[in-house]
């Protein structure tokens, strides 16, 4: 590549991620703002932030998403490893079978798939609240463990389960001390995208809520529609904070996996 | 070494999560806590709420919703999950004839007294069983004088006016089919929900015609528009409008001589509503006179309390938009036999939009 | 009867997903044959009706509408996602890990945080207004809310991160022989991108319009928030006829007419990366 291609390259990449972040940091710019219109700036305030924590509905919502997401979390944790190391053991014909069905979450689009859900659960009488959202969760959590898992399942060398099988170990032993440690961190970062992605649901939840448990994406939403203060700007400043730290301890769980398989 | 302790520290992070959310879970106590289903935008303040969990320890668990039939829907799905709905008038009705609620029993509610016969004995409940008032409010013009002059338009003072091409992407009306079609069926001198096929059929046409002149359609916040100068005329109900004028003395009511819909949303009991003696509570909460005054205030919406009106500050009884003159109120009407109407307007109001 | 039994503890797991996406969506289809009463209740009697508004003037109108605003958003996505794709996948090693880390970063940002920072940005008091007017480059605001391209702008500001990985994956993959070959031989750089480098990443491509153009039929809240309720889209449809409109058939009806544009859009990516053994799944 010359250097001009370079300079173009430069200049379109950083281009790019300036519009990429300006709506992010603008949004976070003024949560600060004293003003409660963005048609002036009239000072800095943290303001904002106090009243959302005097807020009790907020407080409240907070707290039924971080419940969902980590009964979600666990659920999808335990589905999506259990059926990545059965797709270990099965047909290859039955394997691209689990495949297809583990994708067919993620290919409805969420309003059909929500109102789905909705007709279907009003069907069977259950009550809407946090066991319909952490099944509703789980059902489009599930695939992204499932792939994450088995991605690192494939990398396993298949030699070191030969050996134990020869030693004379079990299937149940060989997969308790041998598969499992070896993707454990795959299943933890599985686990916390899985959280990641059951905190940020809005449009599923909006059907899946009642009247004890609405989530705090789908709360964040009508607070949108009814009026905009920079109240919803600090929380979701807080929220992009939160979800930093999940990120962060993601990569924090990954990088110290991949350290260890180099040394090993 | 690294790894165990990476390994106890994401240990103990997670299960400081779960018995936080455990913790947090086991304090709602089934016997003290009401299921409500109200509007959204702190329709019923949520300092109220607070005092009255406060006073009597009851907790107060509400779902928003947007629409009177989303209400409905709720209610019919999960009936037993539901103590208290505050829904509008033709609503009442609707769910009275499918047999949703509960006869409320008046010995529960010593406060009943203190509620304004003026606003009640109407069609939708005529012996006043089923519901308890809540709000009052109605919908008119709120325009911006200087800015209709200023796009040379002839000032506004009725919902003819709204019509003049000079309003091109000016106007900001509330989102729901019955009230646009109903704007238009009043301009043309008709009643509301007019069922008459020729009529329907003029009213579809003159609404078209509308079309261009509308900038936006939003039924939670139209006043902002009119504030913050994207239109200089809306429609839209009566607290929005009082909310926009206090933010912009430049705005400016008008009471359309055409005829202008009146509201009354009330509180409707469940019939397997699962905490209905604290429910009851809650009601007779409600309609002690002082709170009906802070309600107002708050809300600013009129209030059916009687006993409540001593209690209403000055500001709140000179202004028009609250005070509704008795010229005005003979002027209003009640949005009948919604239910009958309801899917042909919906059809024109989704042609209408996608012009 | 030795495959059963090795295939035998797929079964559970394959219940349970059935169970959770098939019955609902089985449910649905059913649903979208069945009638409804004057009350809104669902009866047992079936019916073509449904399909039939389905073919209704206006509410064909709205299907076209989400699937130009979908086919739009790929397309736009993909113009601006490629070259950043590209130059990504030949940057240095620890400049490309930020590079894609920055690319990455707004898919774990809430979805509403990035669609109300445009309202914050492109309102008639937002700060992009406020800038123009301060530089007196306007004399008033510009209006830019409440638009098509307003909703066009926001869906493809969520997606951009899906079209640009997709494409990414294929460019990393390139065999870089043949592209020296390419220019030993004597081609142009444009000739070589159009002849080799442009073909061999189309697998990238049908994956990424196949990521974005999907969702974009199912993100009602962009258009709810950026759209000013001006125009139906599909999503809004279904919502409404579940909610206001108090016709579920109807409402099942509608998605599965959303699951059919999906399902030709699925048909149309594995047609085109048929030869391939890369791609999605």
């Amino acid at each position: 590549m010359n250097s001009r291609t370079k300079k173009f390259r430069t200049v379109y990449l950083s281009l790019f991620f300036v519009i990429l972040y300006i709506p992010v940091l603008s949004v976070i710019l003024y949560s600060f703002n004293k003003s409660p219109s963005t048609a002036q700036w009239a000072g800095f305030t943290l303001d904002w932030y106090k009243e959302l924590f005097n807020d009790r509905v907020i407080t409240e919502a907070f707290k039924i998403s971080i419940q969902v997401a980590f009964l979600t979390s666990i659920l999808s944790a335990i589905l999506g490893t259990a059926t990545a190391i059965t797709s270990m053991y099965v047909t290859k014909k039955m394997e691209k079978t689990i495949n297809g069905v583990m994708i067919l979450p993620l290919l409805v689009p969420e309003v059909a798939l929500g109102v789905s859900l909705l007709l279907f659960f009003n069907a069977l009488r259950l009550p809407f609240g946090h066991l319909t959202l952490v099944l509703s969760h789980s059902l489009f959590c599930v695939p992204y463990v499932y792939i994450m898992v088995q991605l690192r399942l494939k990398e396993i060398n298949i030699s070191i389960i030969e050996a134990a099988k020869d030693l004379g170990a079990a299937k149940w032993q060989i997969i308790r001390t041998i598969i499992i440690p070896l993707v454990m961190p795959s299943i933890i970062t599985a686990s916390l995208l899985a959280l990641a992605i059951s905190l940020d649901d809005v449009v599923i939840s909006t059907y899946m809520s009642g009247p004890t448990s609405t989530t705090l994406p789908v709360h964040i939403f009508s607070m949108m529609r009814v009026g905009v203060t920079p109240k919803i700007n600090a929380l979701c400043t807080l929220i992009l904070v939160g979800t930093f730290f999940i990120v962060g301890l993601s990569q924090l769980v990954s990088r110290k996996s991949r350290k260890e398989e180099e040394f090993k | 070494m690294m790894k165990i302790k990476m390994r106890k520290l994401l240990g103990i992070l997670l299960s400081s999560i779960l018995v936080l959310s455990v913790v947090g879970c086991g304090k709602s106590d089934k016997s003290g806590q009401i299921n409500l289903m109200t509007w959204g935008g702190d329709f019923i303040p949520r300092e109220i709420i607070n005092q009255f969990q406060e006073e009597t320890g009851i907790k107060v668990n509400y779902k928003e919703v947007t629409s009177n039939e989303d209400m409905q829907s709720l209610l019919e799905a999960n009936p037993d999950q539901y103590d208290l709905a505050v829904v509008t008038d033709y609503m009442v009705d609707i769910l009275r004839q499918n047999e949703y609620l509960e006869k409320l029993d008046k010995t529960k509610l010593p406060n009943f007294s203190n509620i304004n016969p003026g606003y009640q004995g109407n069609y939708y409940d005529e012996n006043d069983e089923f519901s308890i008032p809540y709000a009052i409010s109605t919908s008119f013009l709120l325009v911006n004088p200087e800015g209709v002059e200023k796009l040379g338009a002839s000032p506004i003072t009725s919902y003819q006016d709204l019509w003049q091409e000079e309003l091109k992407d000016n106007i900001v009306v509330i989102d729901w089919s019955v009230e646009i079609i109903g704007l238009v069926l009043k301009s043309l001198g008709y009643e509301y929900n007019e069922t008459d096929p020729t009529k329907v059929e003029e009213a579809k046409e003159k609404l078209f015609a509308l079309k261009n002149n509308i900038m936006r359609f939003e039924t939670n916040t139209p006043e902002d528009s009119l504030i913050n100068g994207e239109a200089v005329a809306g429609f839209m109900y009566s607290n929005q409008a009082v909310k926009g004028q206090a933010s912009n003395e430049k705005l400016k009511p008008v009471f359309p001589k055409e005829g202008m819909p009146i509201y009354i949303d009330s509180f409707v009991m469940s019939k397997k509503a699962p905490n209905k003696e604290a429910a009851y509570r809650f009601l007779n909460f409600l309609l002690q006179p002082e709170i009906g005054a802070k309600i107002a205030e708050i809300t600013n919406f009129s209030t059916p309390n009687k006993a409540a009106e001593e209690y209403l500050p000055e500001s709140f009884k000179n202004n028009p938009m609250l005070n509704l003159s008795d010229e005005v109120i003979e002027n209003t009407s009640f949005y009948i036999n919604v239910e009958e109407v309801l899917e042909e307007y919906e059809h024109i109001y989704s042609e209408f939009k996608m012009r | 009867m030795k495959k059963f039994k090795q295939n035998a503890p797929a079964i559970p797991i394959l219940a349970w997903i059935g169970l959770l996406v098939g019955v609902p969506l089985i449910f649905v289809v059913v649903l979208s044959f069945l009638s409804r009463d004057n009350l809104g209740n669902i009866v047992f009697q079936f019916t073509l009706e449904n399909y039939k508004r389905i073919f209704d003037p206006i509410y064909l109108k709205v299907f076209l509408n989400s699937f130009l605003l979908a086919a739009l958003t790929a397309i736009i996505t993909l113009l601006i996602g490629y070259p950043v794709a590209y130059f990504t996948a030949n940057l240095e090693s620890k400049k490309r890990s930020l590079a894609i880390g920055l690319i990455m970063l707004p898919f774990w940002i809430s979805s509403l945080l990035r669609t109300y920072g445009w309202i914050i940005l492109l309102g008639n008091t937002g700060l992009i207004n406020n800038i123009l007017l301060r530089m007196n480059i306007v004399k008033s605001p510009l209006s830019m809310m409440y638009k098509f391209s307003t909703i066009l702008i926001g869906t493809a500001y969520m997606l951009i991160p899906f079209m640009i990985i997709a494409i990414y994956n294929s460019v990393d993959k390139l065999d870089k022989s043949l592209l020296e070959a390419s220019s030993d031989l004597g081609a142009s750089k444009w000739k070589t991108f159009f002849n080799i480098t442009l073909p061999l990443t189309i697998p990238g491509i049908a994956g990424g319009f196949t990521l974005v153009f999907i969702p974009s039929l199912g993100l009602f809240f962009i258009s709810d928030l950026l759209g000013g309720g001006k125009t139906i889209f599909l999503g809004n449809l279904i919502n409404t006829q579940v909610t206001k409109g108090r016709n579920k058939p109807l409402a099942a009806a509608f998605s599965v007419g959303m699951i059919i544009l999906v399902l030709v859009v699925l048909f149309i990516y594995s047609r085109v990366t048929k030869d391939n053994k890369e791609g999605l799944f």
